[in-house]
């Protein structure tokens, strides 16, 4: 791909990913859609995402008890599980999670309805396929995640619980309540934030993806593959400048 | 009347049309015939604004379409209603759902209104029993008469463009399509609704067209009725509707 494509596909996205947020404020608005992808998004991944954080939660756990007991200090995993998982690892890893399920099955979705002319039809009888087919997953996949990572959250810190009571042998009203001191709003504005924009860039990422599918089987995979791609790219990416700039804004020094 | 002027199109660097000129009228019976991949379905999708030529212009009742914005393109798309190859069916839904589509989209109709107008178009294409049945779970063939339906249930169309609409079909299923596309187009000029087909099934083409145009290297070879066709004598194009001589042969 040379350099001018790369620029035309850029703004492309850009573009579509504008027309997609305007669809929001404009009719039609299709509730059908958002909630079908809502349940497909939300309960559909709510038990990976709630096994995927448990075991995240267990393992950190695990590791950061057998690092501080070393120093003496393991009375402190709580704070430091609660606070990796809370701000950087919950919505991060969830988000991956998100991305390699529900991305790739809009961008597979979208690309086999562009393959079979669906699209073309949905075009031809003067309905909007940004509006119909990218909007509602955007703004289910904008209020879903948070979701998934609230839940997601909790269950980490359930695991660390379990490790930190029954493996580690510590106290676990001292756990919760070092996870209780470090619940502020700094700390849960970062861990909110993050889900949103991820959950934003996945959705238009996998939609672009998959409304640009061509050349049949092949084409699809090749849509699908770069949706995960690209999204895990921009989690990572976005996950390190949100991380920079809330540092920035809180004051806080590195 | 259409309208297309030395309209060229180039995918990845492959040339698909190569200054294609012609012009119909809305109650017309046309085939457009031509080799897989040869830009048939090309010129259906940039006649609806689909796609967009590299150069050329496309005239729908006076006005080019290629300079047109999506949203104003909906009027001139109106004009028309495509059946594109296996349907395009909504995957999703059922038939109801399917022919439904446009209804709800557009209309205000009461879902009671909208369920007699899809009983009654599902009913004149013979497919009333099928209405709540899973598009995967229908015969290529009904299929086909669904899509119809779909295309038929908001507007009466001037046009219908049928993209190879009987390509893969059995001859008597095939043969019931047809005669489909034919009821749908009854009257006298220039008061019914014409057609374009594009096939590369000659005999089929000549069940139902009344023009034929056919597609070769991305320019128009011939463009003529059945008489013109059969004097041909351009050796290729002979070689391509030989299925016409050997069926008549056979008659």
């Amino acid at each position: 791909m040379n350099v001018r494509d790369t620029i035309s596909r850029l703004q492309d996205f850009y573009i579509l990913s504008v027309k997609a947020t305007l669809g929001i404020v404009r009719r039609p608005r299709y509730f059908r859609e958002i909630i079908e992808q809502m349940d497909y998004m939300g309960m559909g991944s709510l038990f990976i995402v709630f096994l995927v954080s448990l075991f995240i939660g267990m393992a950190l756990s695990l590791q950061i008890s057998a690092e501080l007991s070393e120093m003496g200090l393991k009375m402190y995993t709580g704070k430091i599980v609660g606070l990796s998982i809370i701000r950087e690892i919950g919505p991060v890893a969830i988000a991956l999670s998100f991305a390699g399920r529900v991305g790739s099955g809009m961008a597979s979705e979208i690309g086999s309805m562009i393959l079979g002319h669906q699209v073309d039809i949905m075009r031809v009888h003067g309905v909007n396929p940004v509006k119909k087919l990218v909007t509602p997953r955007v703004i289910s996949a904008v209020i879903m995640l948070p979701a998934l990572t609230i839940i997601g959250d909790a269950a980490s810190l359930f695991g660390g619980y379990y490790i930190s009571v029954f493996v580690s042998h510590q106290s676990g009203a001292f756990y919760w309540s070092q996870i209780k001191d470090i619940m502020d709003f700094e700390n849960i504005f970062a861990g909110v934030t993050k889900p949103f924009i991820f959950g934003y860039l996945i959705a238009c990422i996998s939609c672009y993806m998959g409304l640009s599918t061509r050349g049949g089987a092949r084409g699809l995979r090749q849509a699908t593959t770069s949706a995960v791609v690209y999204s895990t790219i921009m989690i990572i990416v976005s996950d390190f400048l949100l991380t920079r700039v809330l540092l920035i804004v809180w004051g806080s020094t590195v | 009347m259409i309208v297309f002027r030395d309209v060229t199109l180039a995918f990845n660097s492959k040339v698909v049309l190569d200054n294609v000129s012609f012009q119909a009228d809305f109650h017309e019976k046309i085939a457009i015939l031509g080799g897989s991949g040869g830009g048939k379905t090309t010129i259906l999708r940039l006649m609806l604004g689909l796609i967009f030529p590299d150069s050329g212009k496309i005239f729908i009742d006076g006005q080019d379409i290629t300079v047109l914005s999506e949203a104003r393109l909906r009027e001139y798309r109106m004009k028309f209603s495509i059946v594109f190859q296996e349907g395009a069916l909504f995957d999703s839904m059922n038939v109801y759902e399917n022919v439904a589509f446009c209804l709800r989209e557009y209309t205000k109709f009461t879902e009671e209104e909208i369920e007699q107008r899809v009983r009654e178009l599902l009913r004149r294409l013979n497919i009333e029993g099928a209405m709540y049945l899973m598009t995967n779970e229908l015969s290529g063939g009904m299929q086909r008469r669904v899509a119809i339906a779909r295309s038929l249930a908001e507007c009466q169309p001037k046009m219908m463009l049928y993209d190879e609409a009987t390509t893969g079909l059995d001859p008597l299923t095939a043969d019931n399509i047809c005669s489909l596309i034919n009821e749908l187009s009854q009257g006298e000029p220039p008061d019914r609704t014409g057609f374009i087909i594009v096939t590369h099934k000659v005999t089929d083409a000549t069940k139902v067209a009344e023009r034929y145009i056919y597609i070769r290297n991305g320019k128009i070879a011939f463009d003529g009725d059945i008489q013109q066709m059969r004097q041909t004598d351009d050796v290729e194009f002979r070689k391509f509707i030989n299925e016409l001589f050997v069926m008549e042969q056979c008659r």
